[in-house]
């Protein structure tokens, strides 16, 4: 491979496109494939079987042939809402698991640059945070203020948007009481049944970077039943 | 469905080359039976013999490691490696999980 085919695919991974490195192992020569872009003559007798890989997300060797498709999918969105002492340490562990992160808190003195560098942080209400946000039911929500005005609206989007992950940080009757308000806002049980609250796997741990840890880990075990 | 989980090994990569080292990228392209890491797995190896990223639990890498080397050293552009139960290389480096794994290795230039 060349050095700076190595650098537009980095490049297409940062911009969270969609498409597949084909490579003929055979003489090492390697393309990028995405949908509606036409290959060189070498790979385009084999376009369909691409596409075909392309379409089902699978990584492999084209059957009967020399050639190797590997996909690249978008990364799962998972907003943070509370940039709290706990979301530092999930920043952490989603960056290592390659989930791409964003954080809403309106308190300006939690969201800020210097505790959370470089990233995506966005200091609104999250119904207008919601607005310049694209969710859909790939997208996961982590609600983490505990304080009804920040965290209800926006379980609310993500309930309404069919988010396949939504948590919510709090006691047990911190989240009976939540229940009961989305109850009176119309949500029926079985959208309320699928909130995790209290969120997380239960470890035993009550330290924010372990709190973090059981977090994280209950949203991988939701990915993958996805 | 595959998800999205990513290693950021060509990132590493590209960190390397602009270091001016010369690297070999390895990519599991094949396996069959039980093996440690799944079809797209890499892992990076320099000239000196530094590497990174994973092709199987431990039990490879070092096989790999040599291979890669040697690629560099011949300025080869790429060579497909497997490792089976039967394989000589297995009886040194081996799967202990009695796995086979087919790995591509290509020098990015």
């Amino acid at each position: 491979m060349k050095h700076s085919q190595l650098k537009e695919i980095i490049k297409k991974k940062a911009s969270k496109t969609e498409f597949a490195i084909v490579t003929n192992l055979e003489n090492g020569l390697s393309e990028i494939y995405e949908p509606k872009k036409s290959l060189s003559k070498d790979f385009d007798t084999h376009k369909d079987q691409i596409e075909n890989f392309f379409k089902s997300k699978k990584n492999g060797v084209i059957e009967n042939t020399e050639i190797f498709v590997e996909t690249y999918i978008r990364p799962t969105k998972v907003i943070i809402v509370g940039a709290v002492h706990i979301a530092q340490y999930l920043v952490d562990f989603a960056r290592s698991l390659n989930f791409e992160i964003l954080i809403i808190d309106p308190r300006g003195y939690f969201a800020t640059e210097q505790r959370f560098p470089n990233l995506k942080i966005i200091n609104k209400w999250p119904d207008e945070a919601f607005e310049e946000i694209e969710t859909n039911e790939n997208t996961a929500l982590i609600a983490l203020t505990h304080d009804p005005k920040i965290d209800d609206p926006a379980i609310k989007h993500a309930l309404n948007k069919n988010f396949f992950y939504i948590g919510a940080l709090g006691s047990k009757k911190t989240h009976e009481n939540r229940c009961i308000r989305l109850r009176q806002t119309g949500f029926n049980e079985k959208q309320i049944n699928s909130i995790h609250g209290p969120i997380g796997i239960k470890l035993g741990g009550k330290s924010a970077p372990e709190i973090a840890l059981s977090i994280i880990a209950q949203l991988v075990e939701v990915t993958y039943k996805k | 469905m595959k998800n999205s989980f990513d290693e950021k090994i060509l990132e590493e990569a590209n960190d390397w080359i602009e270091a001016n080292q010369k690297v070999v990228l390895a990519t599991v392209i094949q396996t069959w039976g039980s093996s440690p890491r799944q079809v797209g797995s890499r892992m990076i190896v320099n000239e000196k013999g530094d590497f990174s990223g994973s092709v199987s639990g431990g039990c490879v890498e070092s096989a790999v490691v040599r291979e890669c080397m040697g690629l560099i050293k011949d300025n080869k552009p790429c060579k497909k490696i497997e490792f089976k139960v039967s394989n000589e290389n297995a009886w040194e480096v081996g799967l202990a999980c009695g796995g086979e794994i087919a790995v591509y290795l290509e020098q990015i230039t």
